[in-house]
């Protein structure tokens, strides 16, 4: 089925038997929480305590709580939005788009990717509901049938778009991840010693056998849903770019958005994934599965992706220019010099100059420098929105309704709150379901026989070619733990 | 061979159980059978085409059901008693007079099932304020719905009955020897026969004119020059040439709706000829920023200047000159140029002073009469009551007082607690009265000290009358009952007096025989609001007053003052002289040149400001004399005059919710030569610790060189009447244009005409029900008013370059002339596009557009996400932050019942959380159509006017019909001074302005314009091959 290249270095390392990985794997399911988890889930519980407080502050008062005005009438809600929506694409790119690639690198980082998209989506959804004045109506954008004579949404509106959009993707993700679980489920169901979580994990399971039949449905659906989240990719944050592309704001009137906003959100959406995963790997014990070639490959995506978005803000400057158009070029002239300049900066050396580092390989191999980066790329792509929405809006045509943006203290509880809410669920996540996709990892893992196989064969590649692997992972594959 | 071994792979197999056998059976997959699906034939499917057409209906019209719940249905209760002449929905209007100030513009009152809504004014042409109303007038409703308003007559601070306390006056009264009657302005006859008939009963009755803001100098000055003590009647309309020294004419000064209807009269560019206009002055006023040459002078130098204004003019004429002790130093050769002007169009020119110096009036009136305009433009037979102050009488009586000389004093429509320079000795004296009444209609500074409080009516419940100007006969008639248990204060006299006739016969007995001949007369004048009688011919005057003796003094104040700082009181267009300061509409309405709402400041130039080391949000303490005010915050003003300040008044009551914002200065004034000051030269200031963040609706003020002010000079646009206005685009659309087959409303603005004053502003605001959100969220960029005046300064180099942009400025740093400013106004409002940008990224289509080219907001469909308000390139959608209305972190009028009386029942309130702005007056529109239904007519033009065109003092607002091909509107926009803002964008706006055309010297669309002229007739030729161009 696929061709391994003998010379590629393994993808397990600490020589892994099948047995090694469930243990490790479900460890952090099976024992008591560690100092460590308790920790991080009470932080993150009281920032989520700060993010409801704030959220229904402003709910029960009124967007005026917030520093928007007449003339800024999003900053931090829509940049937060968009920024979490960003994050999310990391994993849909890993599940999907590298599923269909065949990348087997990605089998140990996919299901804490695809949590994240989920979390993520979640917040930014937060979003669309607290950012709107009426949020008790928040359901109007969808097109329900109703008793008010021909009332309905518009379908010219990227908003109704995104309502369209967002819905979608977090359906798919959530259906492709839970798809994705169900073999790790009925394992961690197989081990269960109390009748709690035997029914709990066995309910989630769906009844999972392990048989042939069930294997290829599962192999089948992930596909199917591969194939349907590849596109999702690109649409997803394509649209979210709409919201301003097709508005006739200076800064935001652009046809480069959507590639340039889906660079942007695999771009933060790999500085996230690292985030997590550097220390993951280091809390969870999970340094064979998430190796440093790992947080290598993840770390050129980064700079690639990194570099688009700031070719992307290069041409923004030259069309501006070549456009004509005064207001165009002012709003580009004004976010580099004006106000706001230090927040266009920081995106600048955030986003298009610190990734450039990852030219050298110290820089992709070092997980506490990589770390830190990683908090630079969500530091700068979370100012990319902002500079983009904010110093847009805050001067545009008619020079008497320019003003000034501060944000005010409720708006900055809900965005540190928002990281609350991801990481309330991510942990809960890490202490409840198997981090690392168990049955795909095994499928990759070089055991002591399977090592005699290779070892075997290669001496016979020697020779002649052979076709590789089929026989050293096939045998094993149907008997899971 | 065959094999005999059985092979097993566990024992389950070997077992073979019924479990194992089925577990077996789906070991393997057996796929999908999707080819086996598609290839049979429909009648085989398990569920088919019809089955499925049956469950999808079923589901669909269940899902709609299951979302009938029907809509609420609100009932409206009818009178169970109709009154008379109420029917509910329709309004009846009421011709009165405003009595917000002493002006007495003639107003029409709307009336809503008993309660009055809405200001306009007066639709008689003959009317001398021709529809006009100020912002005040405007706002003067909601002060008859001030909740802070007294509910019943007051004996010290507990509540009484009018019985015992006129029983308590009477008996006071008649044992006092020595009364005293302060009153404002009075020009009501009536109301000075009811004072008569008092006086009558109490004789030592003495009655003192009190204004805070006095015109005691330019009476007293009329009286030395012309030997008659009167307030003239200024005709601004008859004027080539108009000079002014600080007054403010055009915003608060004597009658400010009255000259700008004169003043825009003349200043039509399509006649081909607009007065000159030049204004000196120390603080940009709103006259001065509508000036065509504005000369900054310190408020010492005006004497020293019309001196020698003076003399120029006199060597023009041959008539002798005054003599000089020194010389002054002006730029641009100004008072040369102004004689000449003034020389050149002599008894076709006007000069006038604000100044309530008595020297400095009567070197004014001179001028006027070397100049012959006494008897053209100046009408001293005819004069007005508009205005008024008899400063060294009020003076006397305060020392009376304290002098224990006075026992009983009753004070009309007047505080001198708050604004007499010398508040404290004032009290000192009231103390020491044994009988005060206050008739103010609240407890204000004085009525807190008096006796007695005797609530007047506010004037839309009360009878009266007003003369404002010679021959001009107005009458007041109440629009609605009294609210609360108030009197009017004539009646209050006329009591203690002894009469008990009811005020409207006593007004009707007073004006049958004297102003109109019968009972008839009295009604058509009462439907009129007004009558007109003949008004006796403008004579010429000479100046008899001496002007030798002015020259010393005006050289030694001048020279005296060389190298200090002076201060200027001056009065803002909102809150003027702080009778209306608790009106929080006014307090609302962004002051025309700062921009600044809730606050007074101290308004200093740049280059001062850099001397005191001050910038914008510091705060400062001022001493004038030996008064110190404290942490008064700065404004650093363009245009304010070097080495001046100007502050104020009318701010920092200590009674009302509303009017404490802000700080009192009315203690820098003074009483000298005879008048009140209000300016002085002892002035220190110093940086104070702390800063104060002003309320500015506009923190932006330059156009930074963007297409979107047009202007030209007069001469330019004779030359060509495009001039300033050639830059136009030809835009392909593809899409086909909707066709607008019954009306399309548009507007026109004439940036010519519009003064900035505003009082379209406060029209809105009370047609539309504008909330008022208060100093914090000014602050916050969050005023709600659905229509604004962008106010825009260009400024000049030392080269004489004009600049309007940001980062050039700070470049020219102290070459730029901050002194001396042009101000440009520019009225701001939905534009009601066609392909408006609003409308396509609402999701929930709450923002339409109408067949008649309006752009709709449905409040309710509205869910809040602000989308459009981003979208909209002219920034005039507001959104509902919070709720503004019952909410007691907004405690405006919107927030107690009373206050929420003045809401027009045709507007709704808005809600927390969704978008608003300008409908276009919707709810006019649809009234105007009904109306012509009813009459069974079409609509024709002026049918429908919006409410800030309504009251337009300068007519400078034009709605109308644009498929209406004779329609006004449709003429201005074929206007050559027509243009749209943002025409490139292809929004395709349904308001157009018109370019501003200034009567000066200077180029000002300039060359380019000529080049763009030949370049557009150049391709106007090959126009059919052309599709762009710009």
């Amino acid at each position: 089925m696929s061709y391994e290249s003998p010379v590629r270095d393994l993808l397990v390392t600490g020589g892994k038997t099948y047995s090694d990985i469930t243990v490790d794997i479900t460890r952090p399911i099976e024992n008591k929480p560690s100092k460590a988890w308790w920790i991080g889930f009470a932080i993150s519980t009281v920032v989520l305590a700060v993010w409801i407080y704030a959220t229904t502050y402003t709910m029960l008062v009124g967007i005026g709580a917030w520093g928007l005005n007449k003339t800024v009438g999003w900053a931090f809600d829509i940049t937060n939005f968009v920024f979490w929506v960003g994050i999310g694409h990391a994993g849909t790119l890993i599940s999907a788009v590298l599923l269909l690639f065949r990348q087997k690198w990605r089998m140990s980082i996919n299901r804490s990717a695809e949590a994240m998209t989920i979390f993520a989506v979640i917040c930014a959804a937060s979003f669309i509901v607290s950012h709107m004045g009426r949020p008790w109506v928040a359901y109007w954008p969808i097109p329900l049938p109703n008793a008010f004579g021909s009332l309905w949404v518009n379908f010219n509106s990227p908003l109704v778009w995104d309502v369209f959009a967002i819905s979608t993707y977090f359906s798919v993700s959530l259906v492709f991840w839970y798809v994705g679980l169900i073999p790790d489920i009925a394992t961690v169901r197989d081990r269960a010693t109390s009748a709690v979580r035997k029914f709990w994990y066995g309910f989630f399971a769906m009844g999972w056998t392990g048989s042939t039949r069930t294997w290829h449905r599962y192999e089948m659906i992930s596909l199917i849903l591969a194939g349907i989240s590849t596109p999702l990719v690109l649409s997803v944050h394509s649209i979210v770019s709409m919201d301003f592309a097709t508005s006739l704001v200076p800064g935001w009137h652009t046809t480069i958005f959507p590639p340039y906003f889906v660079a942007g959100a695999i771009f933060s959406g790999f500085g996230m994934v690292l985030t997590l995963l550097v220390i993951g790997r280091e809390v969870l014990n999970q340094k064979h599965y998430i190796t440093v070639e790992h947080l290598d490959a993840m770390c050129r995506v980064v700079m690639v992706t990194g570099t688009m978005v700031g070719v992307a803000y290069i041409t923004e400057f030259f069309v501006a220019a070549y456009s004509g158009v005064e207001y165009e070029q002012y709003a580009f002239i004004n976010r580099a010099t004006g106000p706001y300049w230090w927040a266009y900066w920081t995106m600048m050396s955030c986003n298009l100059l610190a990734p450039q580092v990852f030219w050298l390989r110290w820089a992709r191999t070092t997980p506490w420098f990589i770390f830190m980066m990683s908090i630079i790329v969500n530091i700068g792509m979370w100012f990319e929105r902002f500079v983009i929405i904010v110093t847009s809006l805050h001067r545009d045509f008619i020079p008497s309704s320019w003003t000034m943006y501060t944000p005010t203290l409720t708006e900055i509880s809900i965005l540190i709150g928002s990281f609350g809410l991801f990481f309330f669920l991510y942990f809960l996540f890490c202490r409840y379901l198997p981090t690392i996709n168990m049955a795909e990892l095994k499928s990759i893992v070089l055991t002591p026989h399977a090592k005699e196989l290779q070892e075997k064969y290669t001496n016979m590649l020697e020779k002649g070619p052979v076709k590789q692997g089929e026989k050293a992972e096939k045998g094993e594959l149907t008997h899971g733990h | 061979m065959e094999n005999n071994n059985k092979y097993w792979k566990g024992l389950e197999e070997l077992n073979n159980d019924a479990a194992f056998a089925a577990r077996k059976k789906n070991e393997f997959a057996e796929g999908i059978p999707l080819e086996e699906v598609l290839s049979e034939s429909d009648g085989d499917l398990s569920s088919t085409r019809r089955d499925f057409l049956k469950y999808f209906g079923f589901s669909i019209s269940a899902v709609a059901l299951a979302a009938c719940n029907t809509a609420p249905v609100k009932n409206a209760i009818p009178y169970i008693v109709k009154p008379e002449n109420i029917t509910p929905g329709i309004p009846n209007w009421y011709a009165t007079t405003c009595g917000a100030c002493a002006s007495g513009c003639s107003i029409l009152v709307k009336t809503r099932e008993g309660r009055p809504v809405k200001i306009e004014g007066s639709d008689n042409a003959n009317a001398f304020n021709k529809g006009g109303v100020c912002a005040t007038g405007h706002a003067s409703l909601l002060g008859l719905y001030d909740n802070e308003r007294l509910r019943a007559p007051k004996s010290g601070n507990a509540d009484a009955t009018w019985d015992a306390v006129d029983k308590d006056i009477k008996g006071s009264l008649a044992s006092a020897k020595n009364i005293r009657l302060i009153t404002s302005t009075i020009n009501s006859p009536t109301t000075k026969k009811a004072i008569s008939e008092f006086t009558a009963k109490y004789q030592s009755t003495k009655t003192i004119t009190y204004e805070a803001v006095s015109y005691n100098g330019l009476i007293e000055a009329n009286k030395q020059a012309f030997g008659k003590a009167v307030v003239p009647s200024y005709k601004f309309d008859k004027a080539q040439v108009i000079v002014s020294f600080g007054a403010d004419f055009l915003g608060t000064w004597i009658s400010p709706v009255e000259f700008t209807k004169q003043w825009v009269s003349n200043r039509k560019a399509e006649n081909k000829a607009m007065s000159r206009h030049i204004q000196f002055e120390s603080n940009l006023s709103l006259t001065g920023s509508n000036a065509d040459m504005r000369f900054p002078i310190r408020p010492s130098a005006e004497g020293v200047v019309l001196i020698s204004l003076y003399n120029k003019i006199a060597a023009l004429a041959g008539a002798p000159t005054l003599a000089t002790a020194g010389n002054i130093e002006l730029a641009l050769n100004a008072i040369e140029l102004t004689a000449k002007e003034l020389y050149n169009a002599k008894g076709n020119s006007i000069v006038v002073s604000g100044s309530n110096n008595i020297d400095n009036q009567l070197l004014v009136a001179a001028i006027n009469s070397m100049l012959g305009n006494i008897g053209t433009t100046i009408d001293i037979d005819n004069p007005s009551n508009q205005a008024g102050g008899d400063d060294a009488s009020f003076e006397t009586f305060v020392n009376d007082m304290n002098s224990g000389s006075v026992d009983a004093v009753v004070f009309y429509n007047t505080n001198p607690a708050y604004s007499y320079y010398n508040a404290e000795k004032f009290k000192t004296g009231l103390k020491k009265v044994a009988l005060s009444i206050s008739t103010n209609a609240s407890t204000d500074e004085t009525g807190e000290l008096c006796k007695y409080q005797t609530p007047d009516n506010h004037y839309l419940e009360s009878w009266g009358d007003a003369e404002p100007k010679a021959g001009y006969f107005a009458l007041i008639q109440p629009t609605i009952s009294n609210v609360f248990t108030t009197r009017q204060a004539q009646t209050s006299l006329l009591t203690w007096a002894g009469n008990t006739t009811d005020y409207y016969t006593y007004l009707k007995q007073n004006w049958v025989g004297s102003v109109v001949a019968s009972e008839s007369e009295f009604n058509q004048a009462l439907h009129d609001g007004f009558i007109r009688k003949t008004t006796a011919e403008a004579k010429s005057y000479s100046n008899a007053a001496a002007l030798v003796g002015l020259v010393n003094p005006a050289y030694s104040n001048y020279n005296n003052a060389k190298g200090k700082t002076e201060l200027k009181l001056y009065q803002k267009v909102a809150i003027g002289d702080g009778t209306h300061a608790n009106n929080p509409w006014l307090q609302e309405m962004p002051d025309p040149i700062s921009k600044v709402c809730w606050d007074n400041y101290i308004a200093i130039g740049k280059v001062t400001a850099d001397k005191y080391k001050l910038k914008d949000g510091d705060v400062a303490n001022v001493k004038v004399g030996n008064v110190t005010i404290e942490k008064l915050p700065v404004l650093v003003q363009p245009g304010q005059a070097n080495d001046t300040v100007s502050i104020a008044v009318g701010y920092g009551h200590s009674k009302g919710k509303v009017a404490v914002s802000g700080k009192n200065v009315y203690s820098f004034a003074n009483f000298s030569n005879g008048s009140f000051g209000y300016m002085s030269t002892d002035v220190t200031i110093e940086k104070a610790s702390g800063d104060y963040e002003l309320a500015q609706t506009q923190t932006h003020h330059t156009i930074e060189g963007r297409n979107l002010l047009r202007e030209a000079s007069l001469a330019e646009y004779i030359k060509d009447p495009k001039a300033g206005n050639h830059f136009h685009t030809h835009i392909v659309s593809l899409w086909e244009e909707y066709d607008y087959k019954g009306h399309k409303w548009g507007m026109a603005i004439d940036m010519n005409a519009c003064t900035g004053c505003g009082a379209c502003v406060v029209s809105c605001n009370a047609e539309n029900n504008v909330p008022v959100v208060g100093r914090k969220e000014v602050i916050r960029g969050r005023e709600m008013h659905w229509i604004r005046i962008d106010r825009y300064f260009s400024f000049k180099d030392s080269k004489g370059e004009v600049t309007t942009k940001e980062k050039e400025l700070a470049k020219k740093g102290d070459d730029v002339n901050y002194e001396n400013v042009r101000v440009t106004y520019q009225p701001m409002m939905c534009q009601h596009c066609g392909h408006a940008p609003c409308e396509s990224v609402c999701p929930v289509l709450a923002t339409v557009h109408s067949s008649e080219g309006l752009n709709q907001m449905a409040y309710n469909r509205c869910v809040g996400t602000r989308y459009c308000a981003n979208n909209c390139p002219y920034k005039v959608r507001r959104f509902n932050w919070f709720k503004y209305r019952s909410n007691d972190e907004y405690d405006f009028n919107m927030n107690n019942d009373l206050g929420r009386m003045v809401i027009n029942p045709d507007v709704t309130v808005r809600s927390r959380g969704v978008m608003e702005k300008c409908s276009f007056c919707v709810q006019r529109i649809q009234a105007g159509k009904l109306k012509a239904k009813i009459e069974n007519r079409i609509m024709v033009d002026g049918d429908v006017k919006t409410a800030c065109q309504q009251s337009c003092p300068a007519d400078a607002l034009v709605f109308g019909d644009m498929n209406d091909k004779n329609s006004e509107i449709s003429k201005l926009f074929k206007n050559e001074r027509s243009y749209v803002l943002l025409e490139e964008y292809n929004v395709q706006p349904s308001v157009t302005y018109l370019t501003k055309v200034r009567n000066v010297d200077d180029v000002i669309a300039g060359d380019h314009a000529v080049e763009h002229n030949k370049e557009e007739k150049h391709e106007e030729k090959k126009e059919e091959a052309v599709e762009h161009h710009s």
